[in-house]
């Protein structure tokens, strides 16, 4: 859809801009929240007060307060750190371990490429939250374990990602020199593979970050993630689930703040492919 | 009813003479009728969490087995009335021999299974032979302390035990005692065979279970010919599948908040009762810092069990200070032993030298139990120590390593067995309680006559509570919500089953 357009009326340059204008706003309030919420936020977080329960938006509670008589607005914005924590843990996680293994799949025998992309294809075969969950069922329920799951459960797409993007990188004619000059494959994976396929990983990287918040809010929503009573979106769509039709507005606001997250890295991720493949070819 | 069953409870009780419940309020709303759509006079659908696994309850836990099997399906020699009380059911009358260790039951005439064979003592006698020979769930120890049944002739039996033993009669009202065939116990799991008022009709996993009125029914034959269980993983599917007419009655409600959409208008009612099922916040008596009594009794008086029963189950329940309900005819009101005081909390927890130490709070990922969870620690940690919370899977996870392992400092669960104040007898088990007085009281109360059990239970009820051996959050309420014009439920539920035989539809007027 997308593309049709692009090639009839708008160069994707422009989509491309206007997608990561949009994006970067929505992304850049909920980091601007997140890092707001670290110095102030309109009531302590988690601060139980049964007294004030479930009282409406409006007045002191600019969003109302839960069952517990917290602050809906302070404990959204308190989570926009816990989002952003894992997606960027998830990211590094599943980056640091999945771009070295896929550059290296890339320039190994073809064996020991073969062997790591078949053990690839073992994680990637397992859906990705059915992953987290069994990991997180085994060493326990935490925002730490949520991330490494989450992390663990991307690295195949790094992985293989980077393998697809370094084998033209590696026929080039520059990298051929570079090995007839002597240069070792660690050196030439450093100089010159890896910064030719920086902004195919970029992209990767905004992509899997705006999964990440999907699944660590999936997560704690199942009661796997970040434990009570540090504020979770995911924890607290669960918490509302059950006052849903006495209290529906209490479901809707964290399910707002994901789906702005997520909308706003997802549009980066677009955004910036279109920026850097303008020139080239376009895939599907 | 989502909750714990302890594997391994000695049922500590007998000649029930219950109390009504005094706390308990009922909540009749009536008002026009709905149009049953899909319903009708002729069934009746419950809506039930937690579908079972097996219809075999010899061989699997689970309290969703007993809840759809028995009394409607299977039925025992004897039986709890609505008050809780100890009745004869297959057996006409029942004799306790002085020296309380023999008891002699007449069994009734003309009772028949549901594949034809007669009901005789040989079958009572083989019945309760295999619960110690066959049976493998936990509860099946309640029946250790049967030496010997006989089948004098064929409808006598003699039943003697190794020790007078108050519980055990009381154990035979629950699935423990349930009746079987001597010629019908080859597949239980799919194919129930019982003397009851209904019979198996149909099974369809994930879905529903539909029990069929038992035309030979030895008893007076029950007014609804079918009647439908259907299980929901969601409560709120349940709660939705009920407003929209697809449901007559939700057994047990699991979201009290929402309450408020069964109206009268919308032709239905709500009933309030009360249960067995003790909220516990458990506290491990055996690690630091909740070996020293001043700690756990600062616990009691940290939590404001008020607000936390508005909070975790909308005010639905009752305040309880001991592992004794109300339903039992030995209840003393003992929340008055350790009340709401944080001042008294936080002098306690310094006069202990406790400040800053961490409890690490473990709870099932239960809503009830994460949900008190965090009232509890946003009270305890006003007294200067502080709390961790880790909800962990249950129940597998929860199970293995609070319940089993005892790797935990405080806990939250509902103990929904009836009469399991024994339970803090056994200083192995996972409370980890060792009072040596409570522990004698409690075989006393076993051994004793009746008025001596009344007595020593409801001392050993108060020493547990003065020892603060745990807390008790609250008592689960018994939620039912039911169509206009069924009749016929129980308010209270007193034992594990949902007896369908009582329900019946009113006249229209």
């Amino acid at each position: 859809m997308r593309r049709v357009r692009a090639r009839r009326a708008v160069s994707p340059r422009r989509t491309g801009a206007a997608s990561l204008a949009v994006g970067g706003v929505l992304a850049g309030a909920v980091v601007a929240t997140a890092l707001l919420s670290l110095v102030w936020t309109p009531y302590p977080p988690e601060a139980v007060d049964t007294g004030a329960a479930l009282l409406p938006p409006g007045g002191e509670h600019l969003l109302g307060t839960d069952r517990f008589g917290r602050d809906v607005l302070s404990r959204i914005m308190a989570g926009a750190r816990v989002t952003l924590q894992a997606g960027v843990s998830a990211v590094v996680i599943a980056a640091a371990a999945g771009v070295p293994l896929g550059v290296a799949a890339a320039m190994a025998p073809p064996w020991l490429s073969r062997l790591v992309l078949r053990a690839n294809d073992l994680v990637l075969a397992f859906p990705a939250l059915l992953l987290c969950i069994m990991l997180s069922a085994v060493y326990g329920g935490s925002t730490l374990t949520a991330m490494a799951a989450i992390g663990i459960a991307t690295v195949p797409l790094f992985a293989r990602l980077a393998r697809a993007a370094a084998l033209p990188v590696l026929t080039s004619e520059y990298a051929a020199a570079a090995r007839a000059a002597g240069r070792g494959r660690v050196a030439v994976a450093v100089r010159h593979v890896l910064p030719n396929i920086a902004d195919v990983l970029i992209v990767q990287a905004s992509v899997a970050f705006a999964i990440a918040i999907l699944a660590e809010a999936a997560l704690s929503y199942l009661g796997l993630g970040t434990q009570p009573p540090t504020p979770s979106w995911g924890r607290m769509l669960q918490e509302a689930q059950g006052l849903l039709s006495s209290a529906p507005l209490l479901s809707l606001w964290p399910g707002l703040a994901v789906a702005v997250a997520v909308l706003g890295f997802n549009l980066v991720g677009d955004g910036l492919r279109d920026l850097l493949d303008a020139g080239g070819v376009r895939e599907g | 009813m989502r909750a714990l069953e302890p594997p391994r409870p000695h049922g500590l009780a007998t000649t029930a003479r219950a109390l009504a419940a005094g706390t308990a309020a009922v909540l009749l709303v009536s008002g026009c009728g709905a149009p049953d759509d899909g319903g009708g006079a002729d069934q009746v659908r419950v809506g039930l969490v937690a579908e079972p696994a097996s219809l075999d309850f010899t061989s699997n836990d689970g309290a969703a087995i007993p809840q759809a099997m028995l009394s409607n399906v299977y039925e025992g020699l004897v039986e709890l009335d609505a008050e809780g009380e100890i009745r004869p059911l297959l057996a006409e009358e029942y004799e306790r021999s002085e020296d309380g260790r023999t008891y002699t039951f007449r069994l009734r005439d003309g009772v028949r299974f549901s594949d034809g064979a007669e009901f005789t003592a040989e079958d009572a006698a083989f019945s309760i032979e295999r619960v110690k020979e066959e049976w493998t769930i936990g509860l099946a120890d309640q029946m250790d302390v049967v030496e010997e049944a006989t089948a004098t002739d064929a409808h006598t039996l003699e039943v003697v035990l190794e020790r007078p033993s108050n519980g055990w009669l009381y154990a035979m009202t629950t699935r423990i005692g349930a009746m079987f065939s001597r010629t019908g116990v080859d597949r239980l799991a799919t194919d129930p065979v019982g003397t009851g008022p209904y019979t198996l009709d149909t099974w369809e996993r994930g879905d529903r279970l539909v029990l069929r009125r038992n035309p030979d029914y030895w008893g007076e034959a029950p007014q609804v010919p079918t009647v439908v269980f259907r299980y929901f993983q969601d409560p709120g599917a349940m709660n939705r599948t009920m407003l929209a007419g697809g449901l007559d009655v939700i057994a047990n409600m699991q979201e009290p908040e929402e309450l408020g959409s069964f109206t009268a208008d919308g032709g239905f009612r709500v009933v309030e009762g009360t249960t067995h099922g003790e909220v516990v916040l458990a506290m491990n008596n055996d690690e630091p810092p909740l070996d020293d009594v001043r700690v756990r009794r600062a616990v009691r008086h940290a939590i404001d069990r008020e607000a936390l029963l508005e909070t975790a189950w909308a005010g639905h329940g009752t305040l309880i200070g001991s592992m004794v309900p109300p339903l039992d005819p030995w209840y003393e009101d003992l929340t008055g032993v350790h009340p709401y005081d944080p001042d008294r909390a936080r002098d306690l927890v310094e006069e202990a030298g406790a400040e800053g130490e961490t409890l690490r709070l473990r709870v099932p990922n239960l809503p009830y139990a994460v949900n008190s969870a965090q009232v509890v620690q946003s009270d305890v940690e006003k007294t200067g120590m502080d709390v961790e919370i880790e909800s962990l899977e249950f129940p597998a996870r929860w199970l293995e390593e609070v319940h089993g392992a005892g790797d935990y400092d405080m806990s939250i669960i509902a103990h929904v067995e009836p009469r399991d104040l024994h339970l803090f007898a056994d200083p192995d088990y996972y409370f980890h309680y060792g009072g040596e007085k409570f522990a004698d009281l409690v075989e006393e109360a076993d051994r004793g006559s009746p008025q001596e059990q009344a007595d020593k239970t409801r001392e050993a009820a108060r020493v547990l509570s003065e020892d603060a051996a745990a807390d008790w959050l609250f008592l689960m309420p018994n939620l039912t919500v039911a169509r206009e014009g069924l009749a016929g439920l129980p308010r209270d539920q007193v034992g594990e089953a949902f007896t369908a035989k009582t329900l019946h539809w009113e006249e229209e007027g």
